[in-house]
């Protein structure tokens, strides 16, 4: 599998900094990896873009890390960093909303790549609820740029959390449904995205043609 | 309404959570446990004689003259993880936890500790699946044999009802195996005797996790085992301060548990250099070259098993 630097997007850092990143993924035992996982990690909240796949290039070090020493350095920093970061998330929130979608789209999407014998790793699979659970209460799905992040994050991880839990998908789609039916003053674009949700997790996280058609047929055209 | 009350769930769950990162007040028991289960890694707050040449330090961090750095990150993530008492008791009254040791077997708080420990309970699961595989498939040739040859099987035929399934302990076990994995003597001793050279007897090997033992003869395996695995410490140079400084640390229940531990012996050959020579070899001076204690091994435990 031979990754081109270009598919890390890792252009948007400085140019020290991409060396450093290029050094990790091929030496990673050459470079300080606790500086590397923060690099990374403060990037992602600041880059909505680079949150989105950043998970990728975690993956691919903390494979080499493996390879190379059998260790784990890395990704103990990383999630241990990502802690931090979670525990501080409503002040995130208070602070900038930008950065708060970037912290949840970055968590899952390491709990997307990131995988412990091929299982999503149960240390995160709570916390990531608790940041859907957050996006999914009235006051979030007033801004359309969360509840856009919330659909995008179940869109991508929402089989696998109701796979290794299904309650609590049950108690977030209550969320979502209640939003959908009962907030006043919702935009008709996340009301849009709600319905989506919904018929998109009862059609077991498929959408049917039909439905596919009615939603995404304006953007085709 | 049911937003409301997801709300209100959702908070409970979270608060549950945070509520996680400090221990309980029952947690005392569980301190008291862990040091009476794992005596000789609780009581010595220094780094052991095991320690000066591991790898990684606990952290996970491979230990390039990182050592102060690493023990001082260790406690300040051990008061960070606010071992706080939620009553009202006098600190007297309450261990001092945060100066002592961390608990290893007890469930750790930080999302790196916990995915590591979810990957080490997953793998003694494929492990143990791999093993009941082939102690499966070994009694069924047995079984072949026995009914065309008539001999008598050995009692290795009746493994598969002699295997230890309880999750915690094979936890404790691989635990305990790969803090004697995680050396630079294992490295190079995997390096320098492949498998196929390997005698029983004459090099270490390492416990079967999967066998019934008591906690006592089980302790006493993988203590014998790394006994025999410092033969391979490497001969270092740079590590001689390091070396002194772990005289300094070698506390007498060090060297009292090795004497202890002899007369349970039963085969000679398993012996390691008996203590005086341990001793001799550690004060000499470290950079000696383990090669030379090996022989020392051999040389006084030859005589005693012709």
């Amino acid at each position: 599998m031979e990754n081109s630097t270009e598919d890390y997007r890792i252009q948007s850092f400085d140019l020290d900094t991409q060396v450093l990143l290029k050094t990790a993924l091929k030496d990673p035992s050459a470079v300080n990896l606790e500086k590397v996982s923060s690099i990374i990690v403060d990037h992602s909240l600041k880059d909505q873009v680079f949150s989105k796949e950043a998970g990728r290039i975690c993956y691919t070090i903390v494979q080499a890390e493996v390879k190379q020493s059998n260790g784990n350095v890395f990704r103990r920093s990383l999630l241990n960093r990502l802690q931090q970061e979670f525990k501080g998330r409503e002040e995130t929130r208070g602070r900038s909303l930008q950065e708060w979608v970037c912290l949840v789209t970055f968590i899952c999407n390491i709990f997307d790549y990131l995988k412990v014998n091929n299982m999503p790793m149960a240390a995160l699979v709570h916390p990531v609820y608790d940041c859907l659970m957050r996006l999914a209460q009235p006051d979030a799905l007033m801004n359309e740029e969360e509840v856009d992040c919330l659909v995008l994050q179940l869109h991508r991880i929402g089989e696998q959390l109701e796979k290794v839990n299904g309650q609590r998908m049950d108690e977030l789609f209550f969320l979502v449904r209640d939003g959908f039916l009962l907030q006043e003053g919702l935009t008709s674009m996340a009301r849009l995205l709600l319905l989506e949700m919904l018929e998109f997790r009862a059609g077991g996280w498929l959408l049917s043609k039909t439905a596919h058609t009615y939603y995404y047929s304006e953007i085709a055209d | 309404m049911s937003a409301w009350t997801g709300g209100r769930r959702r908070d409970a769950q979270s608060s549950q959570q945070d509520d996680s990162v400090s221990p309980a007040p029952g947690n005392q028991l569980g301190y008291w446990l862990v040091r009476l289960a794992c005596p000789s890694q609780l009581l010595s707050t220094g780094p052991s004689r095991w320690s000066h040449c591991r790898k990684r330090g606990i952290d996970g961090n491979l230990r390039t003259n990182r050592e102060a750095e690493g023990s001082d990150r260790e406690n300040s993530r051990h008061t960070e993880s606010s071992y706080r008492h939620s009553d009202n008791r006098h600190a007297s009254f309450t261990t001092p936890e945060s100066a002592g040791p961390v608990p290893r077997c007890g469930r750790r708080a930080d999302w790196g500790s916990q995915v590591e420990d979810d990957e080490m309970r997953r793998d003694v699961q494929r492990d143990m699946q791999r093993y009941r595989r082939r102690i499966l498939g070994a009694e069924v040739t047995q079984r072949e044999r026995k009914t065309s040859s008539g001999s008598s099987g050995s009692c290795d035929s009746r493994e598969g009802e002699n295997m230890e399934t309880d999750d915690a302990v094979l936890l404790r076990r691989q635990k305990q195996i790969n803090y004697g994995k995680n050396t630079l003597a294992y490295d190079r001793y995997i390096k320098e005797i492949p498998k196929h050279v390997r005698q029983p007897g004459v090099h270490p090997k390492t416990p079967n996790k999967f066998r019934k033992y008591s906690r006592r003869s089980w302790d006493q395996q993988i203590k014998l085992w790394k006994v025999k695995l410092h033969a391979w410490d490497p001969p270092k140079l740079d590590c001689q301060d390091k070396v002194l400084n772990n005289i300094e640390e070698l506390g007498l229940d060090d060297v009292m548990d090795i004497e202890l531990d002899f007369p349970t012996l039963t085969d000679p050959q398993d012996a390691p250099a008996p203590p005086t020579t341990l001793c001799l070899s550690l004060e000499g001076d470290g950079c000696l070259g383990t090669p030379i204690k090996m022989q020392k091994t051999e040389t006084t435990a030859e005589p005693d098993a012709v």
